[in-house]
């Protein structure tokens, strides 16, 4: 990866698999970002949002049986960019959601990377 | 009653024509004349008294107080005895006419024969006058109708069997008119439409309101059965919204069929409307399962994912964890195409452009595909993208498309016969670096060997030359595969 434009980034990552997201943790060390915050559910996330403030979160849609919605509305209300990441693709985003970032679990560092730059305008 | 002697014609003397009774004079045995009359067809006098016994009706007539003039073959028949002239008749049309000089029309009467048998009879009876106007007599012509009564008695038998056998039935069907008025429905069709409909007022269809599958309202007079009607045809296929008057909605499938009459011309419609509630719900669940199961699968390639990279980090050389990974990635993208497939089929032109969707960036022109539409079973789709995976990789680090001016191409063609239907694919890499055959067999050509030979059942070649890659590919298709 020649240019990293999450390089130096503080990220929240929300994802309830710990395994997942140890993978997760190890591509955004390896992007450069300089702060990564893991959430494993939706009350996780808003209490870590009320205290950090990262420039770009990761949302997996679907987190032990809740989905990641109020999350994105709090991300959307506090304008932080975000990327779904789901195991249902596309169309298992809610309808409001469908116009968002979405990949496709499993996904490589390239692809993460090329939807992360995408959601900050980079 | 005075009773005279039976009469007998003696002449036609003083004989007028009025309509088709003819009048006669005649004697009665005592000499007094008297009137005697009966009933012919004018061409009757022409043919003679032997065409009044060819009638196939009973005819017969009377004077005044009711005595019999003449009968024909067949009132004898029908009576079952041939009664002397001059005797006294107690059928009451025709003694009715004697009281009132009025025509009696197709009155039914049953008579009972000498021998006890009895028989339902059609009469006709009209007054007899002489040129002043007198009543002199009536004329009857009856005839035998106990078949005709027995017949109509079976069809309404039928009719009646026919009506509880659908009001039996469990599925809700009513009929219409011409005009789409309804005519009949069933307990099923009104406990489906959640009211009673009305015969003759409700039009076209028994239900509150419709709408189309989208939630957008249909008039009633848009329904299928309305179109059915309109254009005299069966409607199938079409899906609707029914809403009861207490708001419930469901989805229901009717089957409005035309009704025609013996000379094909339209009188009416037959429907019945299926609910598919429970269809749609089973259908919704099977969909919402295999969602599910695609998720999991997803994230559980997600966690083999992370399992490898956290086990392999450090130990063994990056290339060999990304190696793996695209593997791994490669499996999971023909899951994708296969989920959205719903798990039935994928086209061999989507599996292509999947993988080579990595090496296309900025040099698209370079990999051309050629070929008709192929759909796959999920189990040819599956191993076909892994190997084409392989392939890729191979050409990716050493082959075509590891050098600027390389060039890929991938044809494919299906060969069909009455007993094959035969994939043929051809992978032809050109302008690379000089191809050196590998040393050692790897993962890529064993998968190409075995997963086409033995997994799939066809036959794979490849050929190191050294100015590129070739390889071909056969697979078997389905005979069924449309």
């Amino acid at each position: 990866m020649a240019a990293q434009p999450v390089a130096g980034l503080k990220i929240l990552v929300v994802e309830d698999e710990a395994i997942v997201s140890f993978l997760l943790e190890d591509m955004l060390i390896e992007l450069g970002c300089a702060e990564i915050w893991l959430a494993g559910s939706v009350a996780q996330a808003l209490a870590l949002l009320r205290d950090k403030a990262p420039d770009l979160a990761l949302l997996d849609v679907s987190l032990a049986g809740e989905f990641a919605y109020p999350v994105a509305e709090r991300l959307v209300q506090l304008q932080i960019p975000f990327v779904f990441a789901t195991g249902y693709g596309r169309k298992g985003i809610a309808s409001e959601w469908q116009s968002r970032l979405v990949i496709q679990k499993p996904f490589d560092q390239e692809t993460l990377v090329l939807a992360l730059a995408e959601a900050i305008g980079g | 009653m005075e009773h005279r002697g039976p009469l007998r014609v003696v002449g036609w003397e003083g004989m007028t024509v009025s309509g088709n009774i003819v009048e006669a004079l005649g004697v009665h045995g005592d000499g007094a004349a008297s009137p005697i009359v009966f009933l012919t067809l004018k061409r009757a006098l022409a043919a003679g008294a032997g065409l009044l016994d060819s009638l196939p009706i009973g005819v017969y007539t009377c004077d005044r107080e009711g005595l019999l003039v003449q009968h024909n073959r067949k009132a004898a028949e029908l009576w079952g005895r041939s009664p002397a002239p001059g005797e006294a008749l107690s059928e009451s049309p025709m003694r009715d006419v004697l009281a009132t000089g009025r025509p009696v029309r197709d009155r039914e009467a049953v008579v009972e024969r000498s021998d006890g048998s009895r028989a339902t009879i059609l009469a006709n009876v009209d007054p007899l006058f002489d040129d002043d106007g007198t009543l002199i007599g009536a004329v009857t012509c009856f005839q035998d109708i106990t078949d005709f009564k027995r017949a109509g008695a079976l069809l309404r038998d039928q009719e009646q069997s026919f009506r509880d056998l659908l009001e039996a039935l469990p599925a809700a069907i009513y009929t219409t008119d011409a005009k789409g008025k309804v005519t009949f429905f069933n307990r099923a069709a009104a406990e489906l439409a959640g009211r009673e409909p009305k015969l003759g007022e409700d039009e076209w269809c028994i239900t509150w309101r419709l709408y189309h599958s989208d939630g957008m309202p249909m008039p009633h007079d848009e329904c299928p059965m309305a179109q059915a009607l309109k254009r005299n045809e069966a409607i199938r296929g079409a899906e609707a919204i029914v809403e009861r008057p207490d708001g419930a909605r469901f989805p229901m499938i009717p089957y409005p069929t035309p009704l025609r009459d013996a000379d094909g011309k339209l009188i009416g419609a037959v429907n019945m409307l299926v609910d598919i509630s429970e269809r749609k719900k089973a259908e919704l669940q099977q969909k919402a399962l295999v969602d599910e199961v695609n998720h999991r699968v997803k994230n559980t390639l997600a966690t083999v994912q992370s399992l490898a990279g956290q086990t392999l980090r450090g130990v063994v050389p990056n290339a060999v964890r990304d190696a793996f990974e695209a593997r791994l990635l490669a499996l999971s993208r023909v899951h994708d195409l296969l989920a959205r497939q719903q798990w039935e089929c994928a086209e061999l032109e989507t599996i292509l452009k999947d993988v080579f969707a990595p090496y296309r960036q900025g040099r698209a022109d370079r990999i051309r595909l050629g070929g008709g539409a192929v759909r796959l079973s999920p189990r040819a789709a599956l191993t076909l993208a892994m190997v084409l995976h392989e392939l890729a990789t191979n050409a990716a680090k050493y082959g075509a498309l590891s050098a600027p001016e390389g060039t890929l191409t991938v044809t494919w063609r299906v060969e069909e016969s009455s007993q094959n239907r035969d994939l043929h694919i051809e992978w032809q890499e050109a302008g690379g670096p000089p191809v050196e055959v590998p040393r050692a067999t790897g993962f890529g050509s064993k998968l190409l060997k075995r997963g086409i030979e033995q997994e799939l059942g066809g036959a794979a070649r490849i050929a190191f030359d050294p100015e590129g890659v070739r390889c071909t590919i056969d697979i078997a298709l389905p005979l069924s595969d449309g």
